[in-house]
């Protein structure tokens, strides 16, 4: 969800997705598992949130009875999924910025605005790990427990919460050292092919073929 | 803390996003150096906790749920055939699929918390058969913008789920509080078309599909409408909480794409995919707000600023219009949740202090970032939509078409502020 | 001089919280300066005002961005459960009751705060009575059997499951609809704030037996203590106590007048008046709550206590439970 205003297609990217390097090839390749395994993870956490808590709503309308936590759980949910779902938008170059200005810069200086924005999305990540860590340090230190029907250790649901965000950490710093390769080889057509704000267009692109695999897929 | 740091602190952050830095890092950037720099490491330390409490905060759950149902019911086509048979519908009205394009629009925001993906799903569906019938590229294309907007009005809307969790409002109240302003706005999109399409005498209207067939077609609507009205009537009758009514929502939807035959891994990893990027994106920059409000609130900025146009003497309404011009600018330059998340915490005290009512306040917040999406020339649906024209046009028949209807919505903010009981009065009464 | 002049940034109450956070702890700090003649400046934010969440206070204090917090008890027991002690289901039917408790458990929470913190306990407070709104007749605490009741947090929950009710945890917030629509058939909450949500326009009955008092108190960071003079920290002290006092006593007043108010009766001067029925409060009610005490409320806090503290249920007998006879 990036901002592009021009109406020129960026050629470049255009041309190069469809012939990536060989290297290329097998790390998209790995991208696509990760992207899977994350996804799965995404979607199993929040489609079975949804289960759990329509059960609670309706017991608790239906049938007097409350299984008192589900609001708990959402807020872990939520904690484990972001983390998920960071990552997520890592790969799909999804986490916004704007391009209003960026794609009228020279080359170079774009090359070197992506790596740029790699490195601190990278860095950014590896913050948060470290505040992460620093609060379950606290919570075993206090013991903390939830001050809920479950009385939850803390350290559990936090602890799967540093899990995701070591896990967004290694998806942010993998990218980020392939852009710092890349920009140490010259290879600034590369850096901005992969590492450019996604432009409207070629989200766009992407919801077309989906489209036109609905569209395709409809018999009737 | 001066002023001139603090004004640094903000064109810093300006400069970051506008030379294409991620905007959560733009945000949390000056957040952490601002907030470090003023109060010393102690400031780094009680971070920690705040990162915790957003990222566990079961009222932001009901984010990537809302995302996920709205991807369902997008990937699985039921958005599209729910164009075909409004079309059938409002076809026949002068401006013919114009009106399809805001009702359509109007409709899928109904199961939808976001603008760009309404605007992307209806133009994607639409604008091929515009262009087949001749309809003129400019109010397609502005039709299309300006509807999409209706995604964060109507409810769900994921800007009101920021904008509650921002400033402790009941996210339920606020969805309530957007219907009737929707539908109103929904419904002066379309006088304005059959307007301008009567006045121009070259008025589109799509030929009579029959009685028996646009019967048929209405199954179609059914299951945005039944989802929706399982979102908003758990939520008005107070059975559900705003996340446990994204829960039901989403089951709901699941059942609808288990029956239209679609339910597969292939579409489920799509689906889990795209609202995995989209709530990751939100989040993050969710999370980044929140240490770059610790670190304003510290300063008392928002106190300062508060004491001081409370000072001023402004009335509710000066300020609201001032408020207007602020936004309308911003907006034209900024992506709106930033706008938003970045400028809630100052304004917001400020129009409490005058009495105005804050959820009139959120869906007021609401229109100025709807407004946002089409202003040029930063204007994310402005965007979309002219990236999915099927010709060659220029980005600027997308901002002509779409201009009317800013023209529109700031009229419509000065009715709301004239007669804000079309916000109140149905929270009101829930 | 502005040189001597110590800056403490307070974490105070939610604004939301009502007329003692309003009208006693804003003005206290706000004007601690002239009130006190001592040369510190209490900068006090409103915690919703910072986007700090209430159960992160004790870590936020320790980071030490913060001196000195109006801690709130129930929510910060996540990270010391010792505060619930204060504040145990049917453990202060009345504020005398509320006021011995506190004077008894103070010295030994502010050492465990002291040891697991640093920061110092200064003085507590109650914000009042939490109470029964029922929409439909009741003559006794025992008939909430068989009746969904909205708790707020987990002791509350299972005192109510064993008198044969159904908790159910509802959001301040979301109560009012959720009485006026029969998702709950009774709620618990302050009898003030209960007034001012308009609950009474949704309820027919209250029991103005208080379940807890809703125990809250201020605290200040050792290292910001441990910098002031002997004198200061003598006058830090007393102007707290005489704060603690103040609402004790306003709290005890709003509570009585907010009853009134509800139940239509003068005089009724901090509230609107609705008509509910005034159900009186029996000795086998106070009995059934008194027996939870010792059946309930400290056992399953035993659990969570001495898991975090074993002494912590020991030195609460030996202090709270000496002088309510409870061992
Ligand atoms: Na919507
Ligand atoms: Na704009």
């Amino acid at each position: 969800m990036s901002t592009a205003s021009s109406n020129e297609l960026p050629r470049v990217s255009e041309a190069a997705s469809r012939e990536p390097e060989k290297s290329g090839a097998v790390a998209s390749k790995h991208k696509e598992g990760i992207e899977s395994v994350l996804a799965l993870l995404f979607g199993v956490i929040f489609l079975g949130l949804s289960v759990v808590v329509s059960v609670e709503t309706l017991a608790r309308k239906l049938f007097n009875f409350s299984i008192q936590g589900a609001d708990e759980l959402g807020g872990y949910a939520l904690a484990l999924g972001s983390t998920l779902a960071f990552s997520l938008a890592v790969m799909g170059r999804a986490h916004i910025r704007v391009d209003v200005f960026h794609e009228r810069f020279p080359k170079r200086l774009k090359a070197a605005l992506n790596l740029v924005a790699i490195v601190s999305l990278a860095g950014f990540a590896i913050f948060i790990c470290w505040l992460a860590y620093r609060v379950l340090l606290d919570t075993f230190e206090y013991g903390s427990t939830a001050p809920t029907p479950w009385g939850t250790p803390l350290a559990l649901p936090q602890s799967l919460w540093l899990v995701g965000l070591i896990a967004f950490a290694l998806v942010a710093t993998g990218y980020a050292v392939q852009a710092i390769r890349l920009f140490l080889n010259g290879s600034t057509d590369r850096l901005l092919v992969d590492f450019s704000p996604k432009s409207a267009k070629e989200e766009l692109k992407e919801e077309l073929e989906d489209l036109a695999v609905r569209h395709g897929g409809e018999t009737s | 803390m001066s002023v001139p740091f603090i004004v640094l602190g903000f064109f810093a952050m300006l400069v970051m996003m506008l030379i294409g830095l991620p905007i959560a890092i733009a945000m949390a950037a000056v957040g952490v150096i601002g907030g470090i720099s003023a109060y010393g490491v102690p400031f780094l330390d009680s971070i920690a906790p705040v990162v915790w409490g957003v990222q566990n905060d079961n009222l932001l759950t009901c984010i990537p749920l809302f995302i996920l149902l709205g991807e369902l019911l997008l990937r699985s086509g039921i958005a599209d055939r729910m164009y075909g048979a409004l079309s059938a519908w409002l076809g026949r009205l002068p401006g013919g699929l114009l009106h399809t394009n805001i009702g359509s629009c109007a409709m899928f925001a109904a199961t939808s918390g976001s603008s760009v993906a309404t605007a992307a799903t209806v133009g994607t569906v639409a604008l091929p058969s515009l262009q087949a019938r001749g309809y003129s590229m400019r109010s397609s294309l502005g039709s299309l913008a300006a509807g999409g907007t209706l995604g964060i009005l109507i409810p769900p809307s994921v800007n009101m789920i920021v904008y509650g969790s921002l400033t402790n409002n009941s996210i339920g109240k606020l969805f309530i509080a957007g219907i009737i302003p929707g539908l109103l706005l929904t419904g002066s999109f379309m006088l304005y078309i059959a307007i301008a399409a009567l006045w121009s005498k070259e008025s589109m209207r799509e030929a009579e599909v029959p009685l028996a067939e646009r019967i048929r077609l209405l199954r179609n609507l059914v299951p945005p409408a039944v989802v929706f009205g399982i979102v908003m009537g758990s939520l008005y009758f107070g059975i559900a909480t705003a996340t446990e009514s994204a829960a039901l929502g989403v089951l709901a939807a699941l059942f609808f794409v288990w029956r239209s035959g679609r339910l597969d891994w292939s579409l489920l990893r799509n689906c889990f995919i795209s609202s995995g990027r989209i709530a990751g994106m939100i989040l993050l920059i969710m999370t980044a707000a929140f240490i770059l409000n610790l670190t304003i609130s510290l300063t008392g900025v928002a106190e300062n600023m508060t004491k001081w146009v409370v000072g001023l003497g402004l009335s509710q309404t000066a300020l609201l219009l001032t408020l207007i011009v602020f936004y309308l600018v911003l907006g034209m330059f900024m992506d709106v949740l930033s706008m938003q998340v970045a400028t809630i915490p100052i304004t917001y005290p400020i129009a409490m202090a005058l009495g105005i009512d804050p959820i009139w306040y959120g869906i007021f917040i609401v229109l100025m970032c709807e407004l946002g999406m089409i202003t040029p020339p930063v204007g994310m649906n402005l965007f979309v939509v002219h990236g999915i024209r099927p010709d060659n046009g220029g980005i600027q028949d997308a901002i002509w078409g779409a201009l009317p209807y800013a023209a529109i919505m700031l009229l419509f903010t000065l009715l709301l502020m004239a007669a804000p009981s079309i916000v109140t009065w149905l929270p009101l009464h829930m | 001089s502005a040189e001597d002049t110590l800056k403490i940034r307070v974490i105070g109450q939610p604004l939301a919280t009502g007329l003692v956070q309003a009208n006693k702890e804003r003005p206290f700090f706000e004007n601690f300066r002239t009130a006190t003649g001592l040369a510190i400046e209490m900068d006090y934010k409103p915690i919703d005002t910072l986007g700090i969440k209430d159960t992160e206070e004790l870590r936020v204090l320790k980071s030490g961005l913060f001196e000195m917090a109006s801690l709130r008890f129930p929510q910060n027991s996540r990270d010391e459960p010792a505060l619930l002690g204060f504040d145990l289901v049917g453990l202060s039917p009345d504020y005398a009751t509320g006021r011995k408790v506190a004077d008894a458990y103070l010295p030994i929470a502010d050492a465990r705060l002291q040891k697991q913190f640093r920061v110092k306990l200064l003085g507590v407070f109650p914000f009042g009575p939490q109470i029964l709104f029922c929409n439909q007749p009741i003559k006794q605490l025992a008939d909430v059997k068989g009746l969904k009741v909205r708790t707020y947090d987990q002791n509350l929950a299972k005192f109510i499951e064993s008198v044969g009710g159904t908790p159910v945890p509802i959001s301040f917030a979301d109560t009012y609809q959720s009485l006026s629509l029969g998702v709950v058939d009774c709620a618990i909450s302050g009898a003030s704030s209960a007034n001012s949500s308009g609950w009474p326009e949704v309820s027919t009955h209250q029991l103005p037996i208080g379940f807890q008092l809703a125990i809250n108190g201020y605290v200040i960071s050792l290292k910001t203590w441990e910098k002031l003079t002997p004198e200061q920290q003598a006058k830090l002290t007393e102007a707290v106590a005489g704060l603690t006092n103040d609402i004790w006593a306003y709290s005890e007043t709003l509570f009585a007048d907010a009853v009134k108010c509800n139940a239509g009766k003068d005089p009724c001067t901090t509230g609107k008046k609705f008509n509910l029925v005034d159900v009186p409060v029996s000795d086998a009610d106070r009995a059934l709550l008194k027996e939870a005490v010792a059946k309930i409320s400290l056992p399953s806090w035993a659990e969570v206590c001495d898991k975090a503290d074993p002494n912590c249920v020991a030195s609460w007998k030996s202090s709270v439970g000496q002088i309510l006879g409870i061992q």
